[in-house]
């Protein structure tokens, strides 16, 4: 009882430091959500629920898949062609002889592996992560559009009803890779993401291989983007070869949204979370109030700049205090 | 006192007629309804509807124009009383987010949704549950995969590739050195015009095709194409270009280089059809009418007050040639400088079309 507390108070210390930053950005997709259910209250049901989750949880996965290598530092311009192949490589290989088990496994496999190789070409030969990224970008949506040239594929019914039907599957999944995440980074490769990200060389120093990090950080992010695509083709049907393009640029969007930094180590994945929840719910919020399309781009803009602005604000205010 | 008299015999045999009127009327009716009722169609939304416009994409002119045909019809059929409300959704080019909005709409209960697919295949759920809650479902343009719709409204991509080659190969006498130019990668509509195409240059095995690109159907990004083509490929007998701005980059870029300019096809683009006049050219040109968008509205509203309407309205092409390229350049100012003129449409058009 007696280490416990002390410890427990350290742990305790470090979240709110944590989530200081960031309580700006909770109330504002706080608003939105009581917002959204107060303009539709069908929400509150475990379908509507669901439905609005499943519409979110792509997002979710690939600003992980973002962030991840934000905070060590990175940056990937492949997320959207990787959403794309991992949707197209589960339409294709799931009817198949491998079936379901083997296509998500193929999936996975892709995913890893070219994060994989992605993340040693940048660790080993030291080139910068976005030319790499940008270069791989072209090779993957290239690889997608041969398996799959047109939209098309096929995934089991029961599959697509599981992930994407009227109940909270996916969201129930989010938690899970969220808790995953939590325990990854109670491992010293975990540690490692943010020490490497944030210090190369004090990290380095410190004895963490900050090149097998970056590797493993770049595998992990290539994993969460090939299984957000693996979601999108069984919320869908069906694969398509260009599905995934606008992810790339969303993922980067939510992740900064959520105070991740440019350079690595500054940030925190709920605030990653909390920035792709905002940008879905956005979406919904702006057509229950009826917004013309123009007007929503105007909208849409504004609220981004608010919600990067009130934490600034706040924080600027309880300095001034 | 006769009329006293006979008031109750009388009151009570018309009584009994209109009882016999209205059973027949409600069998007539149900029995009608069982049979016309079109797709999606369950008999429970009264007018006026709301409408939910579920665009995938608002910024290109084609879009915009579109829209303008959809807007139009509602204004009309408000005035009829049939439409209450227009609901607009764009989903900036995002599949996912075109998803999210019809989720929306069948959230906000519109009673019609009228959509142009992102993806062939990635609506068919979303717009299957919306076909089950009863929502009149028209989709046209870019079409779905599934057929739990209301209708679907298109004109025939392979007839339009195979349309195209066909003029090209008879301009050339079946023979020269083309170059194919399509419309982005991976989108069905430019799959299915190149894939048109191709029976037609198999027949005409004297038809070279020197390369092909793919651009977005701007003319822009055409251009720029055509301009390095032209760098590489000192001879070129005609051009089959299969869709919309990118012939008029095409011709441009023949004018920049001092290129003789050659045999193209293309679509109903006001600046193809204007530098069609100006430089003279051998042209040949179908369209993707606007207002395939007014249709979708009416048939959505027409399927809404029980009638039937057909599961696929093929709308044929409408084929711009040298013979009818004045009427369509005479109504030039009444379409944007980057737009599309599309043929006329009326009432009368879109009955025809949905009696077939």
């Amino acid at each position: 009882m007696s280490a416990v507390p002390s410890s427990g108070w350290l742990y305790g210390a470090i979240q709110r430091g944590r989530n200081r930053g960031l309580g700006g950005l909770y109330l504002v997709v706080a608003a939105f959500l009581v917002l959204y259910a107060v303009l539709f209250p069908g929400i509150l049901s475990v379908s509507g629920f669901s439905k609005f989750t499943q519409n979110w949880f792509p997002l979710a996965l690939v600003t992980m898949a973002q962030a991840l290598l934000m905070l060590n530092g990175g940056i990937t311009l492949a997320i959207g062609p990787l959403v794309s192949l991992g949707a197209v490589i589960a339409a294709t290989t799931m009817g198949g002889a491998l079936g379901v088990p083997g296509g998500i496994l193929a999936v996975a496999l892709a995913g890893l592996a070219i994060g994989a190789v992605t993340g040693a070409i940048v660790a080993h030969l030291r080139l910068p992560a976005i030319i790499v990224t940008l270069a791989g970008s072209f090779i993957i949506t290239g690889v997608a559009l041969i398996l799959l040239p047109r939209p098309g594929g096929f995934i089991p019914d029961w599959l697509s009803t599981t992930l994407a039907g009227h109940t909270p599957v996916a969201f129930l999944l989010l938690v899970a890779i969220l808790l995953a995440w939590k325990a990854f980074l109670a491992t010293p490769l975990g540690i490692g993401i943010y020490a490497a990200g944030d210090n190369p060389i004090g990290a380095f120093r410190s004895g963490v291989p900050v090149e097998r990090v970056k590797i493993v950080a770049f595998a992990l992010s290539g994993l969460l983007a090939a299984l957000a695509g693996l979601f999108v083709a069984a919320q869908t049907g069906s694969g398509d070869p260009v599905i995934g393009t606008p992810f790339t640029l969303n993922s980067i969007a939510a992740a900064v949204l959520g105070g991740v930094g440019f350079l690595g180590g500054k940030g925190t994945m709920r605030g990653a979370i909390c920035g792709s929840l905002l940008l879905s719910v956005m979406i919904n919020v702006m057509f229950f109030l009826g917004f013309p399309p123009v007007a929503q781009y105007v909208a849409q803009g504004l609220i981004i700049v608010g919600a990067v602005a009130v934490p600034e604000l706040l924080k600027q205010w309880r300095a001034r205090r | 006192m006769k009329t006293l008299e006979n008031s109750p015999t009388v009151s009570r045999r018309s009584r009994l007629l209109a009882g016999v009127a209205a059973a027949a009327a409600i069998l007539a009716l149900s029995a009608g309804s069982a049979s016309a009722a079109a797709n999606c169609i369950k008999g429970d939304r009264k007018a006026p509807y709301t409408v939910g416009w579920a665009n995938i994409y608002s910024v290109p002119t084609w879009m915009k124009q579109t829209e303008g045909t959809i807007a139009a019809e509602v204004e009309e059929l408000k005035t009829a009383g049939l439409v209450k409300d227009l609901m607009i959704t764009d989903a900036q080019g995002n599949a996912q987010t075109q998803i999210q909005h019809i989720q929306s709409m069948i959230d906000a209960d519109v009673d019609a949704i009228v959509v142009i697919a992102g993806s062939s295949n990635a609506l068919d759920r979303v717009i299957s549950d919306a076909c089950d809650k009863g929502i009149a479902v028209v989709n046209f343009d870019s079409l779905v995969n599934t057929d739990k719709v209301t209708a679907k409204i298109n004109t025939d991509s392979s007839e339009w590739g195979a349309g195209a080659a066909k003029w090209l190969a008879d301009q050339l006498g079946g023979k020269g050195k083309i170059i194919v130019m399509n419309g982005p990668a991976g989108i069905s509509v430019s799959d299915d015009r190149r894939k048109g195409a191709q029976p037609v240059l198999d027949a005409n095995p004297g038809l070279e095709i020197i390369t092909e690109t793919n651009t977005e159907y701007n003319s822009a990004p055409a251009q720029e194409a055509m301009t390095s083509l032209l760098f590489a490929n000192p001879e070129i007998d005609g051009v089959l270009s299969l869709g919309g701005a990118i012939s008029a980059g095409s011709v441009m870029a023949f004018d920049r280089q001092g290129r003789e300019q050659v045999p193209i096809t293309g679509e109903n683009a006001r600046q193809f059809l204007e530098l069609w006049k100006e430089k003279g050219l051998k042209g040949w040109a179908t369209m993707q009418p606007n207002w395939l968008g007014a249709l979708a509205v009416y048939t959505a509203v027409q399927a809404l007050e029980g009638k039937d309407v057909p599961a696929f309205v093929k709308v044929p092409l409408p084929v711009i040639d040298d013979s009818t390229i004045d009427t369509y350049l005479a109504r030039a100012d009444q379409f944007p400088a980057d737009g599309y003129i599309y043929s006329d449409y009326d009432k009368a058009l879109f009955d025809k079309l949905l009696a077939q």
